[in-house]
């Protein structure tokens, strides 16, 4: 399988949070801080199993910065350079 | 929920109930309170409801034909008149441990006037009606009822048909069986817990709170996010309070292999709330802390992560909620035996929870400022003793909650400045 381009990871990881966290879809942009749009520590571990799931990459304790993890844009991008 | 109800009547005479408290900057006036909630409750008959269990033995939810108009229990206290010996939180602490008048009343208020011409406004709820975040919503809903003059309109969204949740068996029995084997392997180990005393007497539960302001929030966050990564607040805050109940269980002489805790959690989104406001929409995650993953603060947090993580990937709080509706089959007595069994009645060495944001989204009431809200919970004994988080305008709350005559003076205050110092 080809390796998935960052904006397809950026669009499933979008499509992710609209899910967990039941936001309307107009409202979450990929440089929405994370906070902004209501995660919390549960809702950043829902996004980490996700992307387990659907990338097969543990995120949990692999040395994610803040900035890695400020909006959803720079997580696709941490995802994309990882896979 | 209605075991849980059954269990802490059982114990503690008032029942799985919870306090949400405003603490206002002014002073609201009892007449408009009065008039403005009496209408408020009369649009909503299911606050007279009840559960009911007929002849099919599955229970729901009862909303009378004829209900009692403008049943408003609102009870007022005026500070100056009272021995200083009681203060604006031992009344509400008071209020929280007073039973409802009746089986279909859920709701009680208690407005305080404190001086210097500020007050407190609680509203006592049935953990059957209501979470901690659908009495926030409640309490908004409230003030946009005001702000409206009574307008009927802005009670349209809320939803009333809470679904019976009790179809889809096979799927039911199979995150049953998951939740069954989670308690199973949890209960290998001895848990820790406090000693209840023994008393014919129904105990209340007595209540410390700590406020820490906008500043000191912030540092707290900032030491979170430093050790435990950004936006892990949660296990941030329960690695926190394990450390210091595990410092007072040390010096109390209580051994075991670990510690079990229970920390629950809201399933819903902010914006559901707002429509899913009535009902009981919380789940939990289940930690068990060996006692020596509390020697080393980032070994403990690992392990909570990890916890945490390995919860949600199995989807442990969503199957906790499934197998919840199909257990409300069997009779109460028999579930509260059920609910104790797997850990040979040590259900929990404590409880947590971090309620995070509030709900609520005005920074007034009824035009008087709100300085702070947060919430004083009652609990299931045993455990008998937890520690609750919640924010309000950039302010963390934390509220020790224990059994009477579970601790002394003298180790609550010194859970007090342990958490204070540790977080």
């Amino acid at each position: 399988m080809d390796k998935a381009t960052l904006q397809q990871i950026e669009e499933k990881l979008m499509q992710a949070v609209t899910d967990i966290m039941s936001l309307d879809k107009n409202t979450v942009t990929a440089q929405t801080p994370l906070p902004e749009l209501g995660i919390d520590s549960l809702g950043l571990v829902e996004i980490f199993v996700f992307i387990e799931n659907n990338f097969k990459l543990q995120l949990l304790e692999s040395g994610l910065t803040r900035e890695d993890i400020k909006t959803i844009h720079s997580l696709a991008c941490y995802v994309h350079t990882r896979l | 929920m209605s075991v849980i109800d059954y269990l802490i009547k059982k114990t503690t005479a008032a029942g799985n109930a919870s306090q949400v408290v405003l603490m206002l900057d002014g002073q609201v006036e009892e007449a408009a309170l009065r008039s403005c909630l009496g209408r408020l409750l009369n649009e909503f008959p299911l606050l007279q409801g009840k559960v009911a269990r007929d002849y099919t033995l599955l229970p729901y939810w009862r909303i009378p034909s004829k209900y009692i108009e403008n049943d408003l229990n609102l009870s007022v206290y005026h500070c100056e008149d009272l021995p200083p010996s009681k203060s604006a939180l031992s009344l509400m602490e008071d209020g929280s441990n007073r039973p409802f008048k009746r089986e279909n009343q859920h709701l009680a208020f208690h407005l305080v006037y404190t001086k210097n011409r500020q007050s407190w406004l609680a509203m006592t709820f049935d953990h059957r009606l209501l979470d901690a975040r659908g009495a926030e919503a409640f309490i908004d809903l409230f003030q946009q009822y005001f702000v409206n003059n009574g307008n009927s309109m802005v009670t349209k969204d809320v939803c009333l048909t809470a679904p019976a949740d009790l179809d889809n068996w096979k799927h039911k029995f199979s995150s049953g069986k998951t939740i069954n084997r989670r308690l199973i392997a949890l209960s290998k180990t001895s848990i820790r817990r406090l000693p209840v005393p023994d008393s014919d007497i129904k105990r209340g539960f007595k209540f410390h709170l700590i406020c820490f302001d906008q500043k000191e929030t912030k540092q707290i966050y900032e030491n979170a996010y430093a050790q435990a990564g950004y936006l892990m607040e949660m296990p941030y805050l329960f690695a926190t309070v394990t450390q210091i109940i595990h410092e007072l269980f040390e010096k109390k002489g209580i051994s075991g292999d670990s510690y079990m805790v229970p920390v629950s959690i809201d399933m819903r989104s902010a914006k559901d709330i707002k429509k899913e406001l009535f009902f009981n929409y919380v789940s939990m995650f289940f930690f068990q802390i060996r006692v020596e993953f509390l020697k080393n603060r980032k070994i403990l947090l690992k392990e909570i992560k990890r916890q945490m993580y390995e919860q949600v990937q199995l989807g442990i709080p969503a199957k906790l909620m499934e197998a919840s509706a199909l257990l409300r089959i069997a009779p109460l007595p028999i579930l509260n035996r059920l609910f104790q069994l797997p850990v040979g009645g040590n259900i929990a060495s404590f409880c947590c929870s971090n309620v995070g944001k509030s709900s609520y989204r005005f920074p007034d009431l009824m035009g008087t400022k709100i300085k702070n809200i947060f919430h004083m919970p009652r609990i299931p004994v045993p455990p008998g003793l937890g520690i609750f988080f919640n924010s309000f305008n950039g302010q963390l709350n934390a509220i020790i909650t224990w059994l009477d005559g579970l601790l002394s003076d003298k180790e609550v205050d010194e859970l007090k400045k342990n958490l204070i110092n540790k977080l």
